[in-house]
């Protein structure tokens, strides 16, 4: 985007934002959009955005890594997962920290590569690490029926999935939540489409944008949500059309539907909430990975004392939280705001500390 | 403290913490301390030393025995030292074939060559199989200063701040043949950096170099506001990146400032200089993308700010753990 | 949560896969996800995947939005020329 394109898009901001306003961005890849190009500082005081639960990986649960961990440790098991993964802490370690003991987990940036490595490795054992929102399933959904079609016996996955309206609505319902606009993320909606939000300014009364990822598609939809907010009207809108459909993409939500069912699913942070998970299907259960080796994802209590809860919903900021900075940092991550590398607690402990930054123009 | 990852070993903020307690098993009296690349150890001679393990061990623009003497110089040459005698370690994995080993030798000797530098001693073993990922390499560097080393307590606010070439094209190349990603025209900046600084270290205008390796530029300039307690401000559009770098940047979701230069020098040099310092440096063939990118500050001490393409300011620090594609 | 990266599709296989180039990476990607992928298709891809095309214009929609922003910070606009 070009500055001049910003300066116009920060003036409209200013004249908008005559009160305090609260936004989340829902998205990580919003989070750290809006912090490598600096956004930020092109915000007008009274706007205030908080960011969401971050990423879907970060919002594993510490029961959900615990047994990945546990399965990823058994012999002849190669486990695959995506990058963001390796640092997401169970109770004892991370995947990463597994690696370097000697266990056999890999990179992937795609799932079909597993299928690729079952092949290879006719006598391991491949599990693919399915994490992520609607936007990562539909392809460990086609991973299944291409894995089903060619009959492979020694690929599965262990499907830890989760879906995004259900978390919103769970934001929107926790006490005390202050806020005002929900940034909504483009990739998810290019999946899903607009009717899975509606019931968000219609059941609560907050605003809600689709946006893109680019700097002026950010602020272009920050300034459809002050609007809406300005005159009180709060509604479902899109200003990534570039991208998404008002009826989203029926081909990938047909493919998830086919593999997997609605369950229930811990969010790191937040707790259990009702149908916001993933599980696979009778039919594809031999791919299975939780039942092929029976894994137990049992359902550990939230860390002591971790508030991600009250922060992820503006309740709280993160000084508030007693673990900031002693029991949790970047290097020793409790909740999924810390786990994060840009989420809230991340980002204030690494600039927050410092003092506020007033940079001249 | 539990055990070793690889995010400790990556060049970031965990690095800085790892050598910091490893340092304090040493008294006060047996460490000749510095901060800097490489160290004085008399008026006449500078000492450094580097380990290189890298995988895969060949890659475009380089393998491990040129990027061996090229970092283990580099640590001097930015210093403004010119490098005079290597030592050698070589610690290899058994089942390594021996002409790919020679191979690497005879890479290693030609930068000697170029940079008219003595091996001056060596030591080999062979190791069973599984304990090293086929070889290792560590470089001594000793070399003599040609004026007052250059080091960043010269550095004041005010100054300028330059890259000698595009940024990020080591670690992109790396990174795009781990996850095995054909990208065009990329290839690592390995190269020796004191042919092309050797102008500049007399200038006195030139206060400081570094050479960015793991960890990349942000780490670099990170070290320095920290080190100095001044602050630094650099201009996003200014940086140069190549399209390779950027592109895998893309899609795995790395930031260009943080990944491994091997053949790249941050400079330092008051504003005065800039027009000669800029018109030297891009009169070498490992020059000519040079470029200034920022200037040191008095305000937000002991961190470095950027002005973004968006027109916005954001805050740059040190990669925290090991680089990881990300999906989200 | 999942950053996708604009492709643009060069050729196709039978089996579902395609390569596409994103500036100075070509790849393979899967187009599993879309309805009939042609060559030249500017795809946004995640995680390996193609989730969706993208249209190269702007709405009318957008279009109309700008107009709209530019009226809004007329005035202060100015103090920036």
């Amino acid at each position: 985007m070009s500055s001049d394109r910003a300066k116009l898009l920060s003036s409209a901001l200013r004249r908008l934002a005559d009160r305090p306003t609260t936004i989340m961005e829902v998205c990580g890849t919003h989070t750290v959009s809006i912090f490598r190009q600096g956004l930020r500082s092109l915000f007008p005081e009274n706007l205030k955005l908080i960011s969401g639960p971050g990423c879907p990986v970060c919002v594993t649960s510490q029961g959900e890594i615990d047994g990945a961990i546990e399965l990823a440790t058994r012999k002849n098991v190669v486990m695959a997962t995506y990058g963001d993964m390796m640092r997401v802490p169970g109770s004892n370690g991370t995947l990463g920290e597994l690696r370097g003991s000697g266990s056999d987990v890999r990179v992937v940036l795609s799932a079909m590569e597993t299928l690729r490595m079952a092949e290879e490795m006719p006598h391991k054992e491949i599990v693919f690490l399915a994490v992520g929102f609607e936007t990562t399933a539909p392809a460990t959904a086609a991973l299944l029926i291409e894995a089903r079609k060619k009959n492979l016996d020694n690929l599965s996955a262990l499907c830890l999935h989760k879906r995004v309206p259900p978390a919103l609505r769970a934001l929107s319902e926790t006490d005390g939540n202050r806020v005002d606009g929900f940034l909504l993320p483009g990739h998810v909606a290019v999946i899903l489409g607009h009717e899975p939000f509606k019931f968000i300014p219609e059941r609560y009364g907050i605003a809600c944008t689709i946006a893109g990822f680019e700097a002026d598609e950010i602020m272009l939809a920050l300034v459809d949500l002050l609007e809406q907010i300005g005159k009180n009207r709060p509604s479902l809108t899109s200003r990534y059309d570039k991208a998404v459909r008002p009826e989203g993409n029926v081909k990938a939500v047909d493919l998830m539907n086919r593999v997997f069912n609605t369950s229930t699913s811990t969010w790191r942070g937040i707790g259990p909430i009702d149908e916001s998970g993933m599980s696979i299907k009778e039919e594809y259960s031999l791919w299975d990975g939780s039942r092929k080796f029976d894994v137990a994802v049992r359902n550990m209590p939230e860390p002591k004392g971790c508030r991600c809860g009250e922060i992820l919903s503006g309740t709280i900021t993160p000084k508030e939280c007693p673990l900031f900075g002693t029991g949790c940092t970047p290097i020793t991550p409790v909740g999924p705001c810390m786990v994060s590398s840009e989420g809230t607690c991340s980002a204030w402990y690494r600039y927050g500390r410092k003092g506020d930054l007033k940079w001249e123009s | 403290m539990g055990k070793l990852n690889l995010g400790q070993g990556s060049g970031g903020r965990l690095t800085s913490e790892l050598i910091g307690k490893f340092k304090a098993q040493f008294d006060d009296v047996n460490i000749q301390r510095d901060l800097e690349d490489c160290t004085m150890i008399s008026p006449e001679w500078a000492i450094t030393i580097d380990g290189f393990t890298v995988s895969p061990m060949d890659f475009p623009g380089g393998n491990i025995g040129k990027l061996a003497i090229c970092g283990g110089t580099n640590d001097l040459a930015v210093r403004g030292i010119e490098p005079k005698f290597v030592t050698l370690s070589v610690i290899a994995e058994e089942g390594l074939d021996e002409e790919e080993l020679l191979r690497y030798g005879r890479s290693a000797a030609s930068v000697c060559h170029e940079l008219e530098v003595k091996l001056a001693a060596g030591d080999t073993k062979v190791v069973p199989r599984g304990t090293v990922d086929g070889l290792f390499l560590t470089v001594a560097s000793m070399g003599q200063p040609l004026g007052k080393p250059l080091g960043m307590d010269r550095i004041k606010p005010g100054d300028r701040l330059a890259v000698t070439t595009s940024i990020g094209r080591h670690g992109a190349t790396i990174g795009s043949i781990r996850f095995d990603l054909d990208v065009t025209g990329l290839s690592s900046d390995c190269a020796p950096l004191w042919p092309l600084v050797k102008p500049l270290a007399p200038l006195p205008g030139v206060r400081a170099m570094r050479d960015c390796t793991r960890g990349g530029l942000g780490t670099t300039l990170c070290e320095w506001a920290e080190g100095t307690g001044l602050g630094i401000e650099i201009d996003e559009s200014s940086i140069p990146i190549d399209e390779g770098v950027s592109s895998v940047c893309d899609i795995l979701g790395f930031d260009p400032l943080h990944l491994a230069c091997e053949g790249c020098a941050l400079i330092a040099y008051s504003p005065d200089d800039e027009d000669r310092i800029i018109e030297i440096l891009r009169a070498h063939p490992s020059g000519i993308q040079a470029t200034s990118i920022g200037t040191v500050v008095e305000r937000h001490p002991s961190m470095v700010g950027m002005r973004t393409k968006a027109g916005g300011m954001r805050v740059v620090d040190m990669p925290v753990g090991e680089l990881l594609p990300r999906i989200c | 949560m999942c950053l996708a990266v604009p492709h643009v599709i060069i050729d196709l296989a039978q089996d579902g896969s395609a390569m596409a180039k994103a500036g100075a990476i070509v790849r393979e990607i899967r187009t599993d996800l879309i309805d009939d992928p042609s060559v030249g298709d500017t795809v946004l891809v995640h995680a390996g995947f193609a989730i969706e095309k993208v249209s190269p214009e702007d709405s009318e929609e957008l279009t109309a939005m700008w107009d709209k922003i530019r009226e809004l910070a007329g005035e202060e606009i100015d103090e920036f020329r």
